[in-house]
């Protein structure tokens, strides 16, 4: 085709200069719009050359695809859990199995049968309209065997009786009447020897007498750092609070003795907490914490000042009622005995001594009517994730030999190791003191005696989980099989599969 | 006393010892005491003792390797002077078996007048008394009807003696007999309980079914799992049966899960196979293989069962292996799970591969 310029023109036509000529390759200007996709597009992929290109120093063997191995983390094709999922099934508890056998002829837990004697080494159901209860204080923990019978219930042993009658006196009844008195008891014992257990059995004796129940269901929870923490100006050492932990600690409470705590009208003064109604009850007074964590340590301290008051305030005493005894139990108490997973401004850790909650719960178990109208303390360790410390283990050893009779000066008395680096402030704290009114206790649980044992073994042969006959041998066999009756280990051989004998 | 039993076997053998086969006579009492008294020691405790089969160890073949098969020098001194004694005598009184058991002196002197008109005067002022031969008080003693009784041949007052005796006996006999030098009762060892031994503590079934379920070697961990399994058949709600896939054998629905390891072998008998299926190539001809129905024994048939369980688990969607296979296993007690398809192909091709059987599978 002919073009339409002329050959004059053509020869008019000059060079333009560089810049005004349009490059052969896409020009890339600061403009800001749409320039974006072409800096950034893939490039053009190469064509597929490998026939005609030779590839030296490589071997020329067939690549054979490997196939994936199967997916066999879990041994097959489930899918994975998720962490939210994982954690709800290892903190679920199960407190019934509908297969199991119902007993006919099973006792309650009531105030008459805890101090009973005659039922010793017997397994008391507990009371079902206090199950509820229970759970909302976390007195059951997930590893413990309730899953495999009807009903949950547990072994009338002696350490159960005794505390019953201490239950029974300082609420005032039965013999020796105390009331108003407080014990404080550090309990401790072998790995699966029923210290939480026996927490949960004062819980139900508590409930039982309408006390006030308070519980820390794990020590831990509260210096692992998982919590949110705040510290408290103007104090030295720097103290903190635990604002999120103390609402938990309320709804617990609340959950548990709402009953009690809607009859309790508040009788004390409390400035710092304008927004409490006049005449409200303590149920209001706890549910002001539930939401707001800025304010929950205010309303625990005056929730606590109304559980301990012994007399009204002036101008409150219309409505008034004695407060009732408290009991107050701690699971894994060495965890409060060592420094926190908490660090201050400095990224120093903490001690656990600085933490509000923990001193407050602490400071109960020092010399003194800490509980103005009598109660127990039950604060028991736990060897399940136990720190160990050794400024706690010296401790419970200088309570041993103080119970036992040997004075501090003497050479049997536990001291520690030179430059074992103890924690001064945890012996310190747990001194024994000479001549208290409410000493410090400890209280050491051993294994059941082989009567109990054979009523302990009898609770699973009548729920059909133990076919064989229960006969003084065949318990006698299990009780040393458990090392000494450690109730943990006998209620494991219990529900153990074996070949059935002969 | 002791038992006079090689006597008697002398007198046999002595008559024995006429015959001339070798055989026979390599048996007589030429070989020692010691041999013989050791043979029970010699006998093999296998599984099969029991039987026609068992072959009494000649007492020539007996070999022990720090011994030698011949009698020592004094030894067959002794046997050679007692058969030559006794070929002298023609009284039949056998020869002195003082090296066998010991004799009582007494015996010795009886047959050595001149040996008896030196012996000590306390044996001759006995042997006049009471005109009886002396005894071994030890032998004496063991026998019963010594024992506790007073001998009392002669005296004034015999009745009372035995009343006395009668007295004692009553007062001792109690304790003899509850407890024979024992503080308390002789603790009675089970004799067939297996499960004394640690490695078969577990039933039978609930051991193979843990071990096919082990990956890597990981026992422990397959037997966590087994506990879990067995954990869940123990607390999920009793199966409700289907008629067509009824289990073998099985309590009511609501009595399973209270026995998990019985609910776990009901489950695995009832959906195990009788056989299986053998591929014979090169009978029928034409590379076309032939399906012979193989019969397979217990641990067999259930191990195929419980391989099935476990693959068609894997299909499950529950969150980790032993729910899977807990899930699985429910799922047969219900009859819902697809191991019931396979099992009822498997024995399809089973019954029409019967016609094949009849065919040469010897090689």
């Amino acid at each position: 085709m002919a073009s339409s310029w002329c050959w004059n023109c053509l020869s008019r036509l000059r060079l333009t200069p560089q810049a005004l000529a349009p490059s052969a390759t896409p020009r890339i200007s600061n403009a800001p719009f749409h320039s974006t996709a072409l800096r950034y597009a893939n490039p053009v992929k190469k064509k597929n050359t490998t026939l005609n290109v030779q590839k030296h120093r490589v071997s020329a063997s067939i690549k054979k695809k490997k196939k994936k191995p199967e997916q066999r983390s879990s041994g097959g094709g489930g899918r994975a859990m998720s962490p939210a999922e994982r954690r709800a099934l290892k903190k679920r508890i199960v407190l019934s199995n509908p297969n199991a056998l119902e007993i006919e002829s099973m006792v309650d837990l009531s105030a008459e049968t805890m101090v009973d004697s005659r039922l010793r080494g017997t397994v008391l159901g507990l009371p079902m309209p206090m199950i509820d209860q229970l759970r909302a204080v976390e007195a059951f923990k997930p590893k413990q065997g309730w899953s495999v019978f009807r009903r949950p219930g547990t072994v009338l042993r002696r350490d159960t009786i005794e505390m019953g009658r201490l239950i029974e006196q300082i609420s005032g009844e039965g013999d020796k009447p105390q009331k108003g008195k407080v014990v404080k008891k550090i309990v401790n014992g072998m790995k699966g020897s029923g210290k939480s257990v026996h927490l949960l059995q004062a819980m139900a004796m508590a409930f039982l007498k309408k006390w006030v129940v308070i519980t820390v269901p794990d020590a831990r929870d509260l210096v692992c750092a998982n919590t949110a923490y705040t510290a408290v100006e103007g104090t030295k050492p720097l103290q903190y609070i635990q604002p999120n932990a103390v609402s938990a600690l309320l709804v617990r409470t609340v959950e548990a003795n709402r009953d009690l705590l809607a009859k309790l009208k508040v009788s004390q003064k409390h400035p710092s907490l304008p927004m409490l109604q006049p005449g409200s009850t303590l149920e209001d007074l706890a549910k002001l914490g539930f939401n707001d964590p800025a304010i929950s340590w205010a309303v625990f301290q005056a929730f606590w000042a109304e559980l301990t008051a012994s007399a009204p305030a002036a101008g409150l005493e219309k409505g008034f009622v004695a407060r009732p005894p408290m009991l107050v139990t701690v699971d894994g108490l060495a965890h409060w005995m060592a420094e926190s997973e908490y660090r201050d401004v400095d990224y120093n850790k903490i001690h656990a001594h600085d933490l509000y909650f923990v001193k407050h719960f602490l400071s109960l178990l020092k010399e003194g009517d800490s509980l103005k109208n009598g109660g127990l303390l039950l604060y028991a360790t736990s060897l399940s994730n136990n720190p160990n410390p050794l400024a706690l283990k010296i401790a419970m050893d200088r309570l041993a030999a103080h119970q036992a009779g040997i004075s501090a000066n003497s050479p049997e008395y536990p001291n520690p190791a030179a430059y074992s680096g103890v924690d001064e402030r945890v012996l310190e704290f747990l001194k024994p003191a000479e001549k208290a009114a409410s000493p410090l206790e400890l209280q050491i649980l051993d294994g059941i005696t082989r009567d109990e044992a054979r009523g302990f073994f009898e609770y699973f042969a009548r729920s059909g989980l133990v076919r064989d006959a229960i006969t003084e041998q065949w318990v006698g066999e299990r009780w040393s099989l458990s090392g000494g009756g450690i109730i943990g280990e006998l209620e494991k051989l219990g529900r153990r599969f074996r070949a059935a004998s002969a | 006393m002791t038992p006079r039993l090689n006597l008697f076997t002398a007198r046999a053998a002595s008559a024995l010892r006429q015959s001339t086969t070798p055989a026979l006579a390599s048996r007589s009492i030429a070989s020692p005491a010691r041999f013989r008294a050791i043979q029970p020691i010699q006998c093999r405790w296998n599984s099969s003792r029991d039987g026609s089969k068992k072959v009494e160890p000649q007492p020539d073949e007996q070999n022990f390797p720090t011994s030698d098969q011949l009698p020592d020098v004094s030894e067959e001194a002794n046997e050679i002077s007692r058969i030559m004694d006794k070929e002298k005598r023609c009284d039949g009184v056998p020869s002195t078996p003082e090296l066998d058991q010991g004799s009582p002196v007494e015996e010795i002197l009886s047959r050595d007048k001149q040996a008896m008109k030196h012996m000590p005067k306390v044996m001759q002022d006995e042997l006049k008394k009471s005109g009886k031969r002396s005894f071994s008080t030890s032998a004496r003693s063991r026998m019963p009807e010594v024992d506790g009784v007073v001998p009392n041949a002669d005296g004034p007052s015999a009745e009372a003696a035995a009343a006395l005796a009668e007295m004692i006996k009553q007062a001792q006999s109690p304790v003899v007999e509850e407890n024979p030098g024992l503080k308390f009762d002789e603790p009675v060892v089970p004799q067939n309980v297996k499960t004394l031994n640690y490695r078969n503590r577990y039933d039978t079934l609930q051991e193979q079914f843990t071990k096919l379920m082990m990956m890597d070697g990981k026992l422990t961990k397959a037997q966590k799992n087994m506990g879990i399994i067995l954990e869940h058949l123990r607390t999920s709600s009793p199966p409700q049966m289907n008629p067509r896939r009824p289990l073998l054998d099985a309590p009511p629905a609501s009595q399973m899960p209270l026995d998990p390891v019985n609910y776990l072998t009901v489950v695995v008998d009832s959906v195990a196979p009788l056989f299986r299926i053998r591929q014979q190539k090169g009978i029928a001809g034409g590379g076309a293989a032939v399906q012979i129905p193989m019969p397979l024994n217990l641990r067999q048939r259930r191990r195929t069962a419980i391989r099935w369980i476990i693959d068609g688990s894997a299909k499950r969607r529950d969150t980790s292996f032993s729910r899977r296979v807990a899930a699985e296993i429910v799922a047969v007690a219900e009859g819902r799970s697809g191991v019931w398809e396979k099992r009822d192909q498997q024995h399809k091709i089973g019954i029409s591969g019967r016609a094949n059987l009849s065919t040469p599978m010897r090689r």
